[in-house]
């Protein structure tokens, strides 16, 4: 064998080593940017539920404020009250979630009733809860956003070149379902009683 | 689609990042050498080393505490839970959706309207606002404006400019330096080192070239990256509130309201979501797109 022909042999074992580097680098790549983007919408998921908690934890001091100025309101209290403790019981998220958009449309009675109370509307302590209940009403549309963002990437990810291909291997071949805007968000609230 | 361009942005931002550090420390080195073998020629390799010392632990230095000097220089302090409620839910609504830590919010007493984001990474950020953007915004416009800062803490906008901020200042002292030691003292002659004076008067010149170039080049840089992020942050921020209608707006209140005399250093001009000193003079310097730009593609979404 001559030098040159010895020369060419080893040019060719570098490009095949480099070839592997590339092909592990990048199974491990897509490996790791489907497990991350999963995770990633699993803590999305959870961050809605926490926000839902907060808005119930807030709901019993939103009645106690407003029952001494809305004596006529009995109802719509009384709604808001049931749709908080359905959320509580509620089994999983997404029976959470339900109970949580009726605990919404719930609220907004509550909050366009209160524009007949002037005296109430002035009170420091509900103009402080109903800013903290807009603030959590945004946060949990912005936390079911980031989770239909997420559930975006993540079945882009499984469905497109080359996480496809992997994606069987590691059994995660279903997409994520996204979340539908509720009704009640879309439309504004009639009050009538 | 949209979310591999932010993994993109992102990984692209750290990649600058390290790459302008490099390359200033490069010049920088290049320029204390030069200096060197000009004033001090028994030390010429001493001093580089030295700078190259003391500019590794600047870097280090505005990695770690960049956010704080920014925060004292501005005089920014902590948002109230109570009164600034609206604001703190915004930002902890937005940090929602964009999957980042809420950071630590602040507030800038000032009449005009402007805000700013400064830190290393999302999990350390701060986002600062000034009084008159609380004042003077509606909510769709606050949520716009702290929308577009953000973006610029999940694309890790922040560490690459509070870098560029230590850099570009870093920069201009040097050259400072050098020029006012050619002005005054000029190079030490001796007897013996006569035949090095053709040389001397080349390194000279090329002193005095990088000296003036040095600044001016990394101004330019810090321009140039800073407008395109700028863009960057109002498309991907828009896309966080859904509503890009809200920062335009609010970037026309800017407009006709704000009038550019906010006292804030040029080193860290870059770092607020408009120009705090306009001047309407040095376009090419300009850390800012043109707000009627910026206005006309938000409203083109």
């Amino acid at each position: 064998m001559e030098v040159k022909d010895l020369v060419g042999l080893s040019w060719i074992g570098i490009l095949g080593i480099l070839l592997i580097v590339a092909i592990v680098a990048l199974l491990f790549s897509t490996y790791n940017r489907i497990i991350v983007l999963s995770n990633q919408a699993d803590n999305a998921w959870s961050q809605i539920d926490v926000q839902l908690k907060k808005r119930a934890d807030l709901v019993p001091n939103l009645v106690e404020t407003v029952k001494g100025y809305m004596q006529h309101e009995q109802k719509a209290i009384e709604m808001v009250t049931q749709a908080r403790e359905r959320m509580l019981g509620a089994g999983d998220v997404k029976e959470r979630m339900d109970a949580g958009n009726a605990l919404a449309g719930a609220l907004k009675t509550i909050f366009a009733l209160a524009e007949n109370y002037p005296a109430l509307r002035a009170s420091e302590n509900f103009k402080l809860l109903q800013e903290q209940l807009d603030g959590i009403e945004s946060k949990i549309a912005y936390a079911r956003q980031f989770y239909n963002d997420s559930v975006l990437s993540y079945n882009n990810a499984i469905s497109t070149i080359p996480g496809r291909w992997f994606a069987g291997m590691m059994g995660r071949t279903t997409q994520r379902p996204y979340l539908e805007i509720p009704e009640a968000e879309r439309a504004p609230v009639k009050v009538t009683f | 689609m949209q979310r591999t361009t932010f993994y993109e942005q992102i990984s692209k931002n750290k990649r600058d990042s390290l790459l302008l550090t490099v390359f200033v420390v490069l010049v920088v080195v290049l320029l204390v050498y030069v200096m060197a073998r000009i004033f001090l020629p028994e030390s010429a390799m001493l001093l580089p080393a030295i700078a190259v010392l003391f500019m590794i632990a600047q870097v280090q230095m505005s990695y770690n505490y960049g956010d704080q000097i920014v925060l004292k220089a501005t005089n920014a302090q902590p948002a109230d839970p109570i009164r600034n409620i609206h604001l703190v839910n915004t930002v902890e609504g937005l940090s929602l959706a964009a999957g980042i830590p809420t950071p630590k919010i602040y507030v800038v007493e000032s009449n005009e309207i402007n805000a700013f984001a400064v830190g290393r990474d999302p999990e350390h950020a701060s986002i600062a606002v000034t009084t008159g953007a609380l004042g003077g915004l509606d909510r769709d416009e606050l949520e716009g404006v702290i929308g577009h800062e953000i973006s610029h803490i999940r694309n890790f906008d922040i560490r690459f400019m509070t870098i560029v901020a230590v850099m570009v200042g870093l920069a201009g002292i040097l050259s400072h330096m050098l020029l006012r030691m050619y002005w005054y003292g000029g190079p030490q002659t001796r007897r013996g080192e006569r035949r090095r004076e053709g040389g001397l008067s080349i390194l000279i010149l090329v002193g005095i070239v990088l000296a003036v170039i040095a600044p001016l080049v990394s101004r330019l840089v810090q321009a140039f990256i800073s407008r395109r992020r700028e863009m960057l942050a109002d498309a991907s921020g828009a896309q966080l509130t859904r509503y890009p209608e809200g920062l335009a707006s609010a970037l026309e209140k800017i407009k006709s309201y704000n009038k550019g005399n906010m006292d804030i250093s040029d080193s860290i001009s870059h770092l607020f979501i408009s120009d705090p000193n306009r001047n309407p003079l040095d376009e090419l310097f300009a850390t800012h797109p043109p707000l009627e730009e910026r206005i006309r593609i938000l409203r083109a979404m």
